[in-house]
């Protein structure tokens, strides 16, 4: 059984079929070839395959594609227009990435931080963050960058 | 991690959602939010012949203030819960427990109603929700009714709910004098855990502050569902502020008695018990000074 649906990316209108059993992350990767969006743990547990449903972070690999009907899904491709995001040269800047891999989500999620918060302190970028996991372990780093693009830390 | 295929309905409303579970209740489990339940698709702890998910019934999104009571639609998010500003302004008791229940991922999607209806035995929501003596209100195409919380926990995953009925929202009673409460819950590390004890304390006096008329004390992940301590509670009542803090102590330790933890992978039942009565004290001291020493609620 496929259901017709609309999924609703980065601003674009998508008309799929879609299998109920599949997940959002997988349809992202898998159908619309947006392979930012990491799979790691598919527990809900990393914080990899994180995605903004209507401006919130959530796991793509804990809600089922056809949950997503309606909604509007921004995806890590959407964050850099022209030039990258204030975020990702941060990100850069203050070597917050290592292998990377948790870097889609983490940016995501420190966006959606950021519009609703504009100027959090390190104790709300940490609790924001908790739900994603780096390997890596460079926690402060990616804490400074978070902070470096709070609105009493900016030039 | 594959997820067996299903037949799927999406509900419209309340309405299409009952006459579906009329028809198909006994295959059919409900999904809200999904956070329990896909992962538990995933990991094939459950593969149910039919889904029927709720994510077009906005109309079970809500927190409504009335004049006797608070309702909070079964479909509300945590997120939203523990940003609520009436609930914020009532029992900011909830939107701590609710605010400890995962990340922020998950909180945006996971469903207060969700968090009842898996009934794990550790669930953050319930003991917050117990210690405020909220009610389940359980509809189904035939009526509407009510059942305290405490009658609709039966076991590890298992409610009061037949396959025919949904929980529509939670009723919680506004006190009726000062009131004040405290969430404390115990995990293996700061954030995004499971709680291997959580405890709710909530205490009310009467208007002039000057005894305590109410008193609740619920415990989560030490019994096979979360339980309220009874004994415990019932030495405190029509104690005034010295006599309740000299007390908290030995409620802290029925407290302990009431319940039935187990030992496992994360936790042995001794260590559950011991932190029971550590956290029932910490917790009853911070409400007793809060309502008694602070111009609280």
């Amino acid at each position: 059984m496929k259901i017709p649906m609309t999924l609703v990316v980065n601003g674009e209108d998508f008309s799929l079929e879609v299998a109920p059993n599949r997940t959002l992350v997988d349809v992202l990767r898998e159908d619309l070839g947006l392979t930012g969006t990491k799979k790691g743990c598919g527990a809900g547990k990393c914080g990899s395959c994180t995605v903004l449903m209507n401006g919130r972070p959530v796991n793509a690999c804990l809600i089922l594609a056809v949950q997503a009907e309606g909604a509007q899904i921004l995806t890590i491709e959407s964050v850099a227009d022209k030039d990258p995001h204030p975020l990702q040269i941060a990100f850069a800047e203050k070597g917050a990435i290592q292998c990377g891999y948790c870097t889609p989500g983490m940016v995501l999620t420190a966006k959606a931080l950021l519009d609703e918060n504009p100027n959090p302190d390190e104790g709300k970028i940490k609790e924001a963050i908790a739900g994603n996991l780096c390997r890596c372990t460079g926690y402060n780093m990616i804490v400074e960058a978070i902070m470096a693009c709070a609105s009493g830390n900016r030039e | 991690m594959r997820i067996k295929p299903f037949e799927y309905h999406a509900a419209e409303n309340l309405k299409d959602a009952l006459e579906h579970l009329a028809g198909y209740g006994g295959e059919t489990k409900v999904l809200a939010g999904g956070t329990d339940l896909i992962l538990a698709m995933k990991e094939a702890r459950s593969a149910p012949a039919r889904i029927m998910s709720l994510h077009r019934v906005r109309e079970l999104d809500y927190v409504k203030k009335e004049d006797g009571h608070i309702r909070i639609g079964a479909l509300a998010k945590h997120a939203d819960l523990a940003a609520s500003p009436v609930l914020k302004e009532s029992f900011p008791i909830l939107c701590d427990a609710v605010r400890s229940i995962g990340s922020w991922q998950i909180r945006n999607v996971a469903t207060i109603g969700g968090n009842l209806c898996t009934a794990s035995p550790a669930a953050d929501s319930a003991p917050a929700l117990l210690a405020l003596d909220a009610r389940a209100r359980v509809v189904d195409s035939s009526g509407e009714k009510e059942i305290s919380l405490h009658r609709f926990f039966k076991g590890p995953g298992q409610t009061a709910l037949e396959p025919t009925q949904l929980l529509k929202e939670v009723v919680i009673p506004r006190p009726k004098g000062p009131s004040s409460g405290c969430f404390l819950k115990l995990m293996r590390k700061k954030a995004v855990d499971l709680a291997l004890v959580n405890v709710a304390f909530y205490a009310e006096t009467d208007s002039t502050r000057s005894k305590l008329v109410r008193i609740a004390i619920a415990l989560g992940g030490v019994a096979p569902t979360p339980i309220r301590a009874s004994e415990a509670e019932a030495g405190l009542v029509d104690l005034d502020f010295d006599e309740a803090s000299r007390k908290i102590q030995e409620a802290a330790k029925l407290a302990a008695q009431a319940c039935r933890p187990i030992s496992d992978i994360r936790a042995t039942a001794e260590y559950r018990r011991t932190m029971v009565e550590l956290f029932v004290g910490r917790a009853g001291e911070k409400t007793l000074n809060a309502l008694f020493k602070s111009g609280a609620r």
